[in-house]
């Protein structure tokens, strides 16, 4: 239980910068995930954090305290790897008492510990297998409970769902999120799956190439995201160049796109000559009659996907929005139609962030 | 998946060309081992193939004759040392070797293997020169050297190959759960690579049993490993017990290469 703080944290391999600077806060309790694309520095950030890897520059404070001269096996942090990482020659109950019998506890009390974690993560009865005689999703809960069974300080995961297919997925990221909400750890959990992050999150940090893009709630990220590179990876979005913007107030403004003018929120400090961008979430857009609407289009594609009908409207100034209707609405291609949005989801931010 | 290796193992017969050559290939490789395990057993007192009648009397002579029991007892002895010896080493080189990345890596590999690849005369003579210098030349302990620079490659290619197999994060789980580097080492590396380890103790014992030039060359005053030994008994007797022993060698490595076939299918366990 801890608040962990990073601070500018620094990582160069060679000549490459993988981290330029990642400065994030969990507080007590909290778990923030690092989400991101495939090489933006999640793990290297993770690896800073477990001791595995040492920053080049920065610090990282747990309760206040630099810990970057403790070295991994003295962190307390309990880690769960992608692969997993189990000991393939010990069985379940072994790996999961490998950190217990490593502070020559006395063996009743290791056997207890074990047997209750093991019931938390529901491998009752798998005791004595091998990791390779157990499924995957029983693997990732091995893994698991080898962490958790040492009551750590904090808990860093790495992609700990991604080598499991859907299903399990699901069942394994309520599993994680329980268990970390019950037990009031701190931690981390790397992902590029943007609606794990969504769901799981307290905090969530986009990184971007070495850098945190931008660090918020779940819900702050996905309505009101600092730049088209956080919105773009945090679900589905239609963006819309603005010819015009008047700045109404703070954080308000008054924009002209395709053919109307607009008044919404959007990033603070935007100017009338910042390149900007509008962002439209499929759930702001609504199909509707063509007098009652705010954008008029040409359909150009639909298709049923049964909860949903999607389709996709061309804009007469070429811009394309994409949204669900109803998915017994009479939609074709071909079809003139009218978009109405909902003012409070539409957001102004600037193509990049200063 | 096992339908295509099973798709594979049931090809065709191989052509019969093909196939005689492997039996001609077999039948080179195997004569000679057939021969002196055959004749061992003759009961005339000279080596020949096939033999006369059966007896066992040339490895009664074998045990009762002393400078080849010495020879034996040696080349045990100096095996035994020269495979924990150079285990031990190799482990620490192997794991040397992980952490050196990049170009610096393929030049140690090298450098590990290179008894290997310098002709063993050559090494002979240099440590013969060498161990003068250091006033133990024609000693127990300048043999004992030799063998283990000469073997150290066979452990060290094994202990390696095994080394690699052993994924850096389970080094980096068992560090999070609070254990020391000696404590990783001891649980989880030194069991994982075992079959290896073991592996390589054979090879390096069959190696050094079997050494011949640069026993030769560094042999001790007033001993004999089991090759000179043979050879110097050959050079006088013609009899059957060269066979004899040289049986008992044989036995000794196929014992050595079905520890090792064993330890491969536990290493692929894994
Ligand atoms: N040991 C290494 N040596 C050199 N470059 C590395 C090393 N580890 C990671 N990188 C590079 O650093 C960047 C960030 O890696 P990583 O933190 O693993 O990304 P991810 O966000 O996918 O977890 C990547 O571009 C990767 O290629
Ligand atoms: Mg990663």
């Amino acid at each position: 239980m801890a608040t962990v703080e990073v601070r500018d944290l620094r990582k160069r391999y060679q000549d490459f910068l993988a981290l330029d600077g990642v400065s994030l806060r969990a507080e007590t309790g909290q778990l923030v995930t690092l989400l991101g694309p495939s090489g933006c520095g999640k793990s290297t950030t993770l690896r800073c954090l477990a001791g595995f890897l040492e920053p080049n520059g920065g610090d990282i404070l747990v309760e206040g305290e630099s810990i970057l001269s403790t070295p991994a096996n003295r962190r307390g942090f309990g880690v769960v790897f992608q692969n997993y990482a189990l000991f393939p020659h010990m069985t379940v109950a072994e790996n999961i008492g490998y950190g217990l019998k490593l502070q020559k506890l006395p063996k009743g009390e290791i056997e207890t510990r074990v047997y209750d974690v093991m019931k938390l993560v529901r491998l009752d009865g798998l005791g004595d297998r091998l990791p390779r005689e157990i499924s995957g999703g029983q693997q990732q809960r091995v893994a698991l409970a080898r962490a958790l069974v040492l009551k750590p300080r904090l808990l860093l995961l790495d992609e700990p769902l991604a080598n499991l297919d859907a299903r399990l997925r699901d069942e394994v990221r309520w599993l994680i999120r329980d268990l970390q909400q019950q037990s009031g750890i701190t931690a981390f959990y790397v992902t590029h799956d943007q609606s794990e992050a969504m769901a799981m999150s307290d905090m969530v940090a986009v990184m971007k190439a070495g850098r945190v893009a931008q660090f918020a709630t779940p819900r702050e990220i996905y309505q009101k995201p600092v730049e088209r590179y956080v919105a773009d990876f945090t679900g589905e979005a239609n963006f819309l160049s603005c010819d015009e913007v008047a700045v109404t107030g703070e954080g308000r403004y008054s924009i002209a796109v395709a053919g109307t003018t607009l008044d919404l929120g959007g990033v603070a400090g935007i100017t009338s000559d910042t390149p900007v961008e509008l962002l439209l979430r499929p759930e702001a857009l609504r199909l509707t009659s063509v007098d009652e609407a705010t954008f008029r289009g040409t359909v150009t594609k639909s298709a049923f996907l049964g909860a949903a009908l999607h389709c996709e409207i061309t804009l007469p100034g070429g811009g394309v929005l994409k949204l669900s209707a109803e998915p017994n609405a009479n939609v074709r291609t071909g079809d003139e139609v009218g978009i109405a949005i909902d003012h409070s989801h539409a957001w102004l931010m600037p193509e990049v962030a200063p | 998946m096992s339908d295509a290796t099973s798709t594979f193992s049931y090809q065709r017969p191989v052509g019969l060309t093909f196939g005689v050559l492997i039996v001609v290939l077999y039948v080179f490789l195997m004569a000679p081992l057939v021969m002196i395990i055959g004749a061992s057993f003759t009961e005339s007192l000279m080596i020949e193939f096939p033999p006369k009648g059966l007896s066992m009397q040339w490895y009664v002579e074998f045990f009762n004759r002393q400078d080849l029991v010495d020879g034996l007892l040696m080349s045990l002895r100096i095996g035994a040392i020269t495979a924990i010896v150079t285990t031990a080493v190799a482990v620490m080189a192997a794991m040397a070797g992980q952490v050196i990345s990049g170009r610096l890596s393929g030049w140690f590999q090298l450098g590990m293997t290179l008894p290997l690849l310098v002709p063993e005369l050559l090494t002979a003579v240099g440590l013969l020169f060498f161990l003068y210098k250091i006033e133990l030349g024609r000693t127990v302990i300048g043999l004992q050297m030799g063998h283990i620079l000469m073997s150290f490659p066979y452990a060290y290619v094994s202990i390696a190959a095994a080394l690699r197999q052993v994924p850096g994060s389970l080094e980096e789980a068992s560090a999070s759960l609070g254990a020391t580097g000696w404590q990783t080492f001891r649980l989880v590396i030194l069991p994982l690579i075992m079959p290896g380890l073991a592996m390589g103790a054979i090879f390096a014992f069959i190696n050094s049993f079997d050494l011949y030039t640069i026993s030769l060359l560094l042999k001790p005053l007033g001993g004999n490993t089991l090759p000179l030994a043979l050879f110097d008994f050959l050079t006088y007797e013609f009899k059957p017990t060269a066979a004899a022993a040289a049986t008992l060698s044989i036995l000794l490595s196929i014992g050595g290469v079905a520890l090792v076939q064993k330890l491969v299918g536990l290493q692929r366990a894994f």
